[in-house]
């Protein structure tokens, strides 16, 4: 069982980020996957975060991550946020993080003692592709470079969670953020 | 064949509503089930649906809507939620008392005041005697199946009442989960097509119905919705054994998890019953016997599967999502006294009220006290209640 936690600015997809990595893990992974938002007042802007629990076998739990395994934050401003994005992880945590400054990653590191941080420029590479600043894609691309699930699994699951219109765009900045992951 | 979907609880509700041949849906948007009336007229003006959408001002309206709809022989649909369900309250009389086999999705959130948009069980408990059938869902394939079980029960000449079928705001309907779907045609061969089968309106052959009665008759016309709830537990029954068949999935008014030799079991509805398997697998890994009853089936109460599921163990653990002011204890606390009898210890929790998660430490906490309460107790716990809860907002300020 994988427990994962997002957290992000209300406007960049942090929900639909969640429901496409479900569809990911449960139809092209033959996993299976719950996803719990934490819905509040919805505002453009303000902190949200959602719980995503996968494992090979359907998931009994129904309730938000505590003691996630994965956290995934889309806004490098959570460094300085009054929400704590490292409460209660486990103790070989990884982050999954966007910006482009290795000096921000390890300062992530360090703050919140993840063992691991995979990041990459998610606004820039979706700006890029889709011309929109809504990096939930690139950031399931950064993801994949985890290993717990298959960049084709991510791109698959954004095509058909996205349709046709904004599907083969979004797909390719999940792509490009992959190959643009970095590992410290 | 059956294929794997992409659903949230709303999705697979409408999933269920647009494979049952429903052909009128009137429905007014309230978080969180507005997904539900926005797909349902999405996909009836596409044409994907051939049904008819009527807008309409409130949910009274929405259900009386579907009411007069219904009654012209036709399956119709609205889904609502909280306040929602609570401005229905006089048509959901109306309905059962009609007898009108309706199927409804109500999207559990709490009932203001204080209003909140998140989860509990007070909506619906306050329908528990509006003479429908209440069937409440674990995960979101639940949803989908206890659609397809509640139209086939409802409709069952010998049971003939309206279904809610419950599910937890949230938690369930904005929950992203696979959901096995099967094919059109095999749904329509277990649900079946409509049937009137008591009054229905007919521009040529007007007749009146839901007119005054006399004291002569009320009685009688409320015995034989009793009646209908006693026949809807073996139908229930039939309907779960002909589902299982067709599609492979059991489904059962009560379902006893790992109750076999437990000397103390837990009982809950709705989302929590997940967490509280995983919970009781946990602990029965370290020796503990524990084991947990999920109550699908709240109207009819199923007493003696209850009784039968709980005879042995010591001890049970009952966790309500609503408050019961004023009584002992919570709706299902009361229902599961009444079935067990108190020749066990059995205690009353409240808790996940207002949205409130209801993790793996608030079901250890309830575990905990059960195993350490002496006696059978009419004084409810509110197990995840903050330390100081007189001081929040000071309400009491002037005591």
């Amino acid at each position: 069982m994988i427990k994962l936690k997002f957290f992000g600015l209300g406007g960049q997809g942090i929900v639909t980020a969640a429901k496409t990595l479900s569809e990911a893990v449960s139809i092209y992974e033959e996993e299976y996957a719950i996803t719990v938002p934490s819905y509040g007042h919805e505002r453009r802007g303000a902190p949200v975060n959602t719980s995503i629990i996968i494992d090979s076998k359907p998931v009994l739990l129904n309730c938000f991550v505590y003691e996630p395994d994965l956290v995934l934050v889309s806004d490098a401003s959570f460094l300085t946020r009054e929400i704590d994005i490292g409460a209660g992880i486990s103790p070989n945590a990884v982050l999954v993080l966007n910006t482009e400054e290795e000096t921000v990653a390890r300062q992530f590191k360090k703050t919140f003692g993840f063992r691991e941080v995979y990041y990459a420029d998610a606004t820039g590479i979706a700006v890029k592709n889709i011309k929109r600043g809504i990096p939930n894609s690139a950031m399931l691309g950064i993801l994949a470079k985890t290993g717990i699930v298959k960049i084709e699994s991510v791109t698959s699951a954004i095509k058909s969670a996205f349709g046709a219109k904004t599907g083969g765009t979004n797909a390719d900045a999940a792509k490009e953020a992959y190959d643009a992951a970095k590992k410290i | 064949m059956a294929q794997y979907k992409m659903l949230d609880g709303n999705g697979a509700a409408v999933q269920a509503v647009s494979m049952a041949d429903v052909k009128v849906v009137a429905a007014y948007p309230i978080t969180p089930q507005s997904p539900i009336a926005e797909k349902l007229s999405d996909m009836i003006a596409r044409k994907t649906m051939d049904a008819q959408f009527i807008r309409v001002e409130s949910e009274h309206s929405a259900l009386s809507c579907a009411l007069g709809a219904q009654l012209t022989g036709i399956r119709a649909a609205t889904a609502t939620a909280s306040v929602g369900l609570a401005l229905m309250h006089e048509i959901c009389n109306a309905v059962s008392g009609m007898r009108i086999p309706m199927v409804m999705p109500v999207v559990n959130r709490a009932l203001a005041s204080p209003w909140s948009l998140w989860c509990d069980h007070q909506d619906s408990m306050a329908e528990r005697d509006s003479g429908w059938l209440q069937f409440y869902c674990e995960n979101v394939q639940e949803i989908f199946d206890l659609m397809l079980m509640a139209y086939k029960v409802a409709e069952h000449e010998k049971v003939l009442l309206p279904a809610m079928v419950c599910f937890d705001g949230f938690f369930l309907s904005h929950s992203m989960q696979k959901v096995l779907v099967p094919e059109q045609e095999e749904v329509r061969e277990f649900v079946g097509p409509y049937q009137k089968k008591n009054f229905w309106l007919d521009p040529a052959d007007p007749v009146f119905i839901n007119d005054l009665i006399s004291l002569e008759e009320f009685t009688e016309m409320k015995y034989q919705m009793m009646k209908g709830f006693e026949a809807a537990e073996k139908v229930f029954a039939d309907a779960a054994s002909e589902f299982e068949s067709r599609f492979g999935r059991k489904l059962q008014m009560l379902e006893g998890y790992r109750t076999e030799d437990a000397e103390t079991i837990l009982v809950g509805m709705g989302s929590m019953t997940g967490t509280m398997k995983h919970f009781v697998n946990e602990q029965r890994k370290q020796g503990s016997k524990v084991g947990a009853v999920k109550v699908t089936c709240f109207r009819p109460f199923p007493a003696k599967q209850m009784k039968a599921l709980t005879q042995n163990a010591g001890r049970i653990a009952v966790f309500d999502r609503s408050a019961g002011l004023g009584t002992m204890g919570g709706p299902l606390f009361h229902e599961t006294l009444s079935a067990v009898g108190s020749h066990m210890i059995i205690k009353n929790y409240i808790g996940g009220l207002g949205g409130r998660d209801v993790s793996p430490a608030t079901i250890r906490r309830m575990y905990e006290d059960i195993l350490s309460a002496k006696t059978t107790s009419n004084v409810p716990v509110w197990i995840d209640a903050k330390e100081h809860p007189m001081e929040i907002r000071e309400v009491l300020r002037y005591v």
